[in-house]
């Protein structure tokens, strides 16, 4: 948490730099839905100026506080700024003086209550974190198991919601196929604290990473392994930081890892005669700087016939459900979603993929309710599916 | 107000004022007892129409009302060009999105677009681009400006010394003129084509064509457009005086090759202020360089590479490895990363002959030495003979006085470049008192009949391109208030340890 002097210093060292050119403007995801100027990045950050250089505090409207919320922190504004300005931390640190003053989204304060009390983001119990493993007949998944070489953490979007158990369980089933040693934390993994640093809440995020790199480095794995792109995010940049120093154990994303079984002939992708594209999530691509592993997953398979969308890599768009947006502005998060799985179809593909559980998520439902001939998959989920069929 | 624009536009109305606001802005900082001083340049409502009826509809509800419009792309210029000098409408064009089909012309084979004038340069290239083809020339904002915006700008920028600027690429445009009727407007040697009762001598092709959305509003152009080049070579040469580096742009402009797409200049003080900030290392202090960017067919682009190394040498230039220019290219619409360095800036842009480059470049460096102003110049070679510059220098606008002091440098930059044959690139509001500089006395006539006629109630953009709004900013009364206050700068800047900015 930033001090209101800290916090100013750092606006100024932003906002003098901004030339307010736009180019953060024409690929805002959300200034493209909503269309007028107060949505875009260079004039929540003029705004940012004139209030709290000018110590006009007070006149941090809801308006202004809605629209600093209204935003996915996909960082495509960070990526083609003409003047190279890094506008994560401020985004992030505007929330934080939000929520301190009481400014927060309601359905935000109410998440972050949920997670206090259940240490997931859903309503169910921690201890069901595991239900989704009741689904599987042939792999059985062992619990801290100590002298594990790997821990899987699996993150709460898919322990919890139904719709994206399927990647959690195709994970499994690779590691299991790949004869790797591998183990899950169960009810003891807790949330990694991702939509607490989005909303503003980053103290509270320290019980969390304490709770979970204990409960890592007690397993003695030389790697952890996750299949969501906030959780990876969190713990590689996020939690080193917070703890202050080395985590001990090696944090890759579940991509990366598959990709180095498959280098090795540690596993072996099957045949898939299909048409796939690939959605970049901001917090792996952009934000992390990984793009190939996902892509060598997708093009080990035999047969599959992979195309790139328009907006790929750096440039990628987002799906509209990252920075908590959905809990802000459900609808204007699926009008993000909307536009990219009609880009998806555009290519020819019938199968989106991605790297992140929420990306698949919110993806699935914005090809849904267009009734699109569009399956959204994770990439391990169709990576599973070629070693099953 | 609301209401009856409601009825034009549905939802994509707004009157209030946190909304409005940023529509007083655009890329320049000018202190607010200036702006309020000259100007009311908060609009009373902003508008974002999606077709050229809704425009039409709009500017007949202003006209009875004698309601002032201003149109505004991508906001992204820097004299207050799509702000409104007197508040009223501001019409948003970004919602007028997409491009039509590539066609092919009939004879001569060009293939063109109609793309709507709300798409920023960089959308159009990358959509053209999935298809096989690319825009000629865009401009180095590209990834904000849009297409109208540059159209009614002075449409000069990257790939200008193949394809010239923007208005030569522009085959035909749909607009809407200050009476509200929609036209469609072929080039001249077509004759117009009238779509709806506009009158005789009514709005012509030229009179959309870099005139700040004064005289019509431009709402769609068809485009000529190329097919995506066979090969690109980008090319960093570095010279070690602005001598020989003026000699190389010169010997570029008059060599006419086929291939020269784009020639990119950055002083010593611009390289030196990148370094600061973590960027531009592979060229050493002192340096001058040359960004060469060729595009072509395979053995044009070769031949064209071949003869520029030798001529680089004979110079006493050196190039720089292959990767330095290809990151440089991508990198083109990254200018503003100076301001990491020097946050608070004040600019002056300037046309001037090739020719007389490294002539106005070592006088520029005299005016900086003898007013202890520090001059970040780029610049950008926009045919054979003329190269569009850019000068910065720093400035501070938290302290008003410093920068109104400021202001002051650019009159000066602008009378250095006119004894060498330069002129202002475009007039907005705050280069009206330089307009005796940019047009001759008949020009300026002529345009101010043609603004009488087609606008005689000067709703369209009021303010911009003609006349001095205001006596502040007559060119005597200016000119006589600019060389005081540069004559008080020194002492100010003492003062206050200027020079660096904040």
């Amino acid at each position: 948490m930033k001090t209101i002097e800290e916090l100013r210093e750092q606006i100024a060292k932003t906002s003098y730099i901004c030339g307010s050119c736009g180019s953060c403007r024409s690929v805002c995801p959300v200034y493209r839905e909503i269309g007028w100027e107060s949505s875009a990045p260079r004039r929540k950050l003029a705004l940012a100026k004139e209030v709290f250089l000018k110590k006009k505090e007070q006149q941090v409207t809801d308006q202004y506080a809605q629209r600093l919320q209204e935003c996915t922190l996909c960082g495509k504004c960070a990526e083609i700024c003409a003047a190279g300005i890094k506008t994560r931390e401020i985004w992030l640190n505007l929330r934080e003086e939000l929520r301190a003053r009481g400014m927060e989204h309601p359905n935000l304060t109410q998440m972050v209550l949920q997670i206090k009390s259940t240490h997931n983001i859903s309503t169910f119990s921690n201890e069901a974190r595991l239900d989704w493993v009741e689904d599987l007949d042939e792999v059985e998944v062992e619990v801290s198991k100590a002298g594990s070489e790997v821990a899987y953490f699996v993150g709460c979007v898919s322990s919890f919601y139904p719709m994206s158990v399927g990647i959690s369980q195709s994970i499994v089933s690779l590691l299991d196929r790949a004869n790797v040693n591998y183990t899950v934390l169960g009810s003891e993994e807790w949330c990694c604290g991702f939509p607490l640093i989005a909303s503003g809440n980053t103290q509270q995020v320290t019980e969390l990473a304490k709770h979970n790199v204990k409960k890592v480095r007690a397993l003695g794995v030389k790697t952890l392994i996750t299949g969501c792109a906030s959780c990876y995010h969190t713990w590689t940049h996020e939690y080193p930081t917070i703890l202050k120093g080395n985590l001990g154990f090696e944090v890759l994303h579940a991509t990366q890892y598959l990709a180095g079984l498959i280098r090795k002939r540690q596993l072996v992708p099957g045949n898939l005669d299909v048409t796939v594209t690939y959605h970049d999530p901001c917090d792996l691509g952009r934000n992390s700087g990984i793009y190939d592993e996902p892509r060598e997953l997708l093009q080990a398979m035999e047969g599959l016939n992979f195309v790139e969308m328009p907006h790929h890599r750096e440039m990628a768009d987002c799906c509209g459900g990252g920075g908590n947006l959905a809990a802000v502005d459900k609808d204007l998060s699926q009008a993000i979603a909307v536009k990219r799985v009609r880009e998806a179809v555009a290519t020819g593909a019938t199968i989106l993929t991605s790297a992140c559980q929420q990306c698949v998520q919110t993806l699935q439902m914005a090809a849904r309710q267009e009734k699109l001939p569009l399956e959204v998959l994770d990439v391990t989920e169709l990576l599973w599916r070629s070693l099953e069929e | 107000m609301e209401q009856a624009l409601q009825k034009i536009c549905g939802k994509r109305v707004t009157t209030d004022p946190f909304e409005c606001a940023p529509y007083a802005k655009d890329v320049a900082y000018i202190p607010g007892i200036l702006v309020h001083l000259l100007t009311n340049p908060v609009p009373k409502a902003v508008v974002q129409p999606i077709s050229a009826e809704e425009i039409s509809s709009l500017i007949k509800w202003a006209k009875q009302g004698k309601i002032p419009v201003t149109v505004r792309g991508g906001g992204s210029t820097a004299y207050f060009n799509s702000v409104p000098m007197r508040s009223g409408l501001v019409i948003d064009t970004n919602r007028l999105q997409g491009f039509s089909k590539i066609e092919l012309s009939q004879g001569s084979n060009r293939k063109m677009v109609w793309v709507k004038a709300g798409m920023t340069w960089k959308d159009l290239d990358d959509g053209l681009r999935q298809q096989g083809c690319a825009v000629c020339s865009s401009p180095s904002s590209a990834p904000s400006a849009t297409i109208g915006g540059w159209v009614s700008m002075g449409g000069l920028g990257i790939g200008s010394v193949p394809y010239g600027p923007v208005h030569d690429q522009v085959m035909a445009i749909r607009g809407v003129t200050a009476a509200g009727e929609i036209v469609e407007l072929s080039r001249p040697d077509k004759g117009p084509v009238k779509i709806q009762g506009s009158k005789e001598l009514g709005l012509q092709f030229n009179d959309m064509m870099g005139t700040e959305g004064t005289r019509g509003i431009i709402t769609e152009i068809k485009l000529l457009v190329r097919d995506v080049p066979e090969k690109e070579e980008h090319l960093l040469a570095v010279f070690n005086s602005e001598t020989d580096t003026g000699s190389m742009m010169s010997w570029l402009g008059g060599e006419n090759f086929i291939s020269l797409y784009n020639v990119h200049f950055s002083s010593p003080e611009l390289i030196m202020t990148l370094q600061e900030a973590g960027y531009a290392h592979e060229i050493s202090q002192g340096k001058y360089s040359l960004e060469i960017d060729l595009e072509g067919k395979r053995n044009e682009v070769d031949k064209a590479v071949a003869r520029i190394r030798n001529h680089v040498q004979v110079l006493g230039g050196t190039l720089l490895p292959d990767e330095v220019g290809e990151e440089e290219w991508a990198d083109r619409f990254k200018s503003l990363r100076l301001k990491q360095t020097l946050p608070s800036l004040q600019a002056a842009e300037i046309t001037l002959p090739v020719s007389n480059f490294a002539a106005f470049y070592e006088g520029l460096s005299k005016l900086g030495q003898k007013s202890k102003t520090l001059c970040v110049t780029y610049a950008h070679l926009v045919s054979s003979e003329m190269a569009l510059v850019m000068v910065l220098y720093p400035s501070d606008e938290l302290n008003t006085i410093r920068y109104i002091a400021d202001l002051s440098f650019i009159s000066q930059i602008y009378k250095l470049g006119q004894s060498f044959g330069g002129k202002p690139y475009v007039i907005g509001l705050w280069n009206t008192p330089y307009l005796g500089k940019v047009y001759d006395r008949g020009e300026r006539e002529r345009r101010r009949q043609r603004k009488q006629a087609l606008d005689p109630q000067a709703l369209l953009n009021p303010g911009k391109g003609y006349n001095p709004p205001s006596i502040i900013l007559n060119s005597y009364v200016f000119g006589f208030g600019m060389i005081m206050i540069g004559f008080f700068r020194p002492l100010v800047l003492k003062i206050l340890k200027g020079g660096k900015g904040r």
